[in-house]
């Protein structure tokens, strides 16, 4: 009787772990008319988990959508391990050149312990500033200010 | 037996997926803690140097105002009027050296003029220009030495260097005030920061010796005054 | 050689001297006073050789663009021709309204030059000051410069500053992949050239006082961290400052050339450290766990100012030089940046964030008596002149496109700086030593 009870409980547990697991990778997958990268490349990894964290001006705390895709990096980078990676952290064009060096290299050092708390090698995982020399966006609007706000998780 | 180790299995299955999660979950969850009071830290650190720097600048200020509330009051018991500019026109005075004056400041025969030369220099130092301060107060006490408010531009004249450290001349000027202007209404305040400037100047026993003669010298002197006095004394160990 | 070097300019004699103290107020200037015309000047082409013209040039730019000086066009001159070996028709000149007539002659013979100098006061009918050195005939622009402070400082009593030269970052390509390579060029804009190559970005170059050397941040290849390096300015050759872990950053010079401040970032706090430019031994000076960089030191090397955001925004803070017990200057709205104490050691100025976009400005070292000189969308990094009262600094336009400006400390003149390409970041070096 016991030993009915306890298979069962493990069969509806595995059911549980298949479930989420599914479902996870439905998240992480577009669906398949537009998949165009194989899974494990830095395509893949760029397209479906997402590159980049936002930072609010001047700040270099995670936020919450920031959260979400650092744990979507992580699970992607444990099933990936072979990639070295480089965070590289930029600012806006409204700081100052010096303060903003350090504040891309504060919100690089944000992401990269997200990723380090979720269990990804500290070693595996190097830093770079470049304050603002270096934007992703061209422009001096909130559009283009928000898009250099950034943290960058660049895969070799 | 074998339903011990069943248990245990499930119990490990059910176990380990779980502590895995926590483990990761409270790394995360330390990490954003960490962020937080650090970012709370900041926040109150950048809080105390306002305060710090408010504080200091509301002790300034109030140093100021109580020196011109004890003015008021000293011309109010003098039967003047309690405005802010003395009542009483002083005698009109030859600028003493006020050839080599004439550049910085218009030439002045005491009176309102020669006023409006304290006031502004009263402003400055109240806006933290001490040099400025500095020039208006000597001009206007070289140019006025007989007016009504010269004791007490003389006395800030001392303040002015005392403002920047300069304890050498702020002991010049504070003991010219003694010997000068030792009736004005700023007459105490003057032998109390010349004992206090003597202090800093590790002249101790010099600084007890004008704390000792203040009661002699001052015996109305305000409650506030006195118990200065006191600490002063206490503070330098004299006898 | 286009930079000359030590001891080359060979002052032959300091010839001449004041003369005519009865009536110079109007070649006089009094720069403190608030308001206060500019001298009218005439600045004749030095005579004896072509080269006079363009000297005369150089000179009349230097006078015109420091605000101080009204240069009267050479058109409307009544006597021509006039040298530097016999007086001028004094009514002549008060006729086309100068107060201030400088003439010269030229001589060059086998590589070297010759020039006398003289600038007379107009109203008094007297020389005011003169000069006359030799030299190789290749620096003939630097003896401008140098005829162009004598100037200066008989007519403003102060040190004139057009004896230097501007380090700045050169920038160029398309707005999010530009090219940034230090390069220096005489005050004026002239004898440009590049330090660093372009393969890497390289930014905030400062001058040794000697000028023999420049300090700058560069990037490494391959996505390697900032560092900072030293570089001989004649040779080219440059050394890493000390090898860290993290970014290193932020250089500057000692007063006495000796030690380099900078800023090394590690884990997401970023610090100040002191070095021995010799001996290479470090020490540290902050301890925060927020970002502390933009030193400076005072102009006697006693202590740095430099901003931090320990208290949750960037703000100014002093300390002594050997690090501890720093002290908030700024309490103004808004965010400071970027501080440099003047050489005179009366202020320190900086760059203000606030809601309205960004400030140049000065306070006393005390934090008191702050003053916006400029402003705009983005105007950064300012540097002094070596006498302290003109300030240079970039300002980039919404959108892109950035060039260096100067102002003076009274906030009247600004005008732009011209340079071959886009420019940000310029540090002023001390007076050329002579």
């Amino acid at each position: 009787m016991q030993t009915i009870k306890a298979i069962a409980a493990i069969g509806a547990l595995m059911f549980i772990a298949a479930c989420s697991s599914n479902t996870n990778t439905a998240s992480m997958e577009p669906p398949s008319a537009s998949t165009s990268v194989a899974p494990g490349s830095i395509g893949d990894f760029r397209q479906n988990v997402g590159d980049r964290v936002y930072f609010d001006t001047d700040m270099s705390s995670i936020r919450a959508d920031g959260r979400d895709t650092l744990a979507k990096q992580a699970e992607w980078l444990k099933r990936y391990t072979n990639y070295p990676i480089t965070i590289e952290g930029k600012c806006d064009e409204r700081g100052t050149r010096e303060y903003n060096l350090a504040l891309g290299e504060r919100r690089a050092n944000a992401a990269r312990q997200y990723l380090v708390a979720q269990g990804i090698p500290a070693s595996r995982i190097k830093t770079i500033s470049y304050g603002k020399e270096r934007p992703e966006a061209v422009g001096s609007d909130e559009g283009a200010w928000a898009r250099n706000r950034v943290a960058i998780t660049a895969l070799e | 037996m074998k339903t011990l180790r069943l248990k245990l299995l499930v119990l490990l299955m059910l176990a380990l997926p779980t502590a895995a999660w926590a483990q990761r979950g409270d790394a995360v969850y330390v990490e954003d803690r960490l962020n937080q009071i650090q970012q709370s830290l900041m926040t109150l650190t950048g809080q105390l140097e306002q305060l710090q720097y408010r504080n200091q600048q509301l002790q300034q200020q109030m140093e100021k105002m109580q020196a011109d509330y004890e003015y008021r009051l000293d011309t109010l018991e003098k039967g003047g009027n309690a405005g802010p500019r003395p009542a009483a026109a002083p005698t009109p005075t030859p600028a003493a050296g006020g050839a080599n004056l004439a550049a910085s400041a218009p030439p002045t025969r005491g009176g309102p003029q020669g006023e409006a030369l304290y006031h502004a220099a009263f402003k400055l130092l109240q806006d933290g220009d001490y040099a400025g301060a500095e020039r208006g107060f000597r001009t206007f006490v070289q140019q006025n030495p007989q007016h009504v408010l010269a004791g007490n531009a003389q006395y800030w004249l001392g303040e002015t260097y005392y403002a920047r450290r300069d304890y050498q001349n702020a002991m010049v000027a504070f003991a010219e005030g003694y010997k000068t202007y030792k009736t004005s209404p700023k007459g105490p305040d003057n032998l109390l920061k010349l004992g206090v400037t003597l202090a800093v100047l590790n002249k101790k026993q010099e600084a007890c010796a004008v704390f000792a003669r203040f009661l002699q010298d001052y015996p109305r002197a305000t409650d506030l005054q006195k118990r200065r006095i006191d600490q002063e004394r206490q503070k330098n160990g004299c006898g | 050689m286009m930079i000359p070097h030590r001891r080359t300019v060979l002052f032959a004699a300091a010839s001449a001297v004041l003369a005519a103290p009865a009536a110079r107020a109007q070649l006089t200037i009094d720069m403190t006073k608030p308001s206060f015309e500019p001298v009218p000047i005439a600045i004749v082409d030095l005579q004896g050789d072509p080269v006079g013209a363009q000297m005369a040039t150089v000179i009349r730019n230097n006078l015109q663009n420091s605000g101080l000086f009204r240069s009267i066009p050479p058109g409307s001159f009544i006597e021509k021709n006039v040298g530097a070996s016999a007086p001028p028709r004094f009514p002549d000149w008060r006729q086309v309204g100068a107060a201030g007539l400088v003439v010269g002659s030229v001589a060059q013979s086998g590589g070297s030059i010759k020039v006398d100098f003289r600038l007379w006061d107009v109203i008094a009918g007297a020389q005011a000051t003169g000069l006359s050195f030799t030299s190789q005939a290749s620096n003939w622009r630097r003896l401008s410069h140098i005829i162009s402070d004598a100037i200066y400082k008989r007519v403003t009593g102060e040190e004139g500053y057009f004896d230097t030269r501007v380090a700045y970052v050169s920038e160029t390509g398309p707005l999010n992949n530009r090219v940034k390579r230090i390069a220096i060029m005489d005050q004026d804009g002239a004898n440009n050239r590049y330090i660093t190559d372009g393969a890497t970005i390289a930014i905030t170059p400062r001058f040794s006082p000697t000028l023999q050397e420049i300090v700058y941040m560069a990037f490494g290849e391959n996505k390697g961290p900032p560092r900072v390096y030293l570089q001989n300015v004649d040779s080219g050759r440059r050394e890493l400052m000390g090898n860290f872990p993290g970014m290193s950053f932020a250089p500057r010079f000692s007063p006495d050339g000796s030690r380099i401040a900078m800023s090394l970032s590690q884990d997401g706090r970023t610090n100040l450290f002191e070095m021995d430019v010799r001996g290479r031994s470090q020490r540290r000076l902050t301890n925060s766990p927020a970002i502390d960089t933009s030193p400076c030191y005072s102009s006697d090397g006693s202590q740095i100012v430099f901003n931090s955001d320990r208290g949750g925004s960037q703000q100014l803070y002093v300390m002594p030089s050997g690090g501890g017990g720093e002290r908030r200057i700024s309490f103004g709205e808004g965010r400071y940046a970027t501080p440099v104490w003047s050489p005179r050691g009366d202020y320190i100025a900086f760059t203000k964030i606030s809601s309205g976009g960004f400030g140049i400005g000065i306070m006393r070292p005390d934090g008191s008596g702050e003053r916006l000189l400029a402003n705009g969308y983005l105007v950064e990094g300012p540097t002094w002149a070596p006498n302290g009262r003109v300030l240079m600094f970039f300002r980039q336009q919404r959108g892109g496109g950035v060039g260096l400006a100067a102002i003076d400390v009274t906030g009247r003149f600004e005008r732009t700086v011209p340079t071959p390409t886009e420019a940000s970041d310029p540090a002023w070096s001390p007076l050329i030593p002579q």
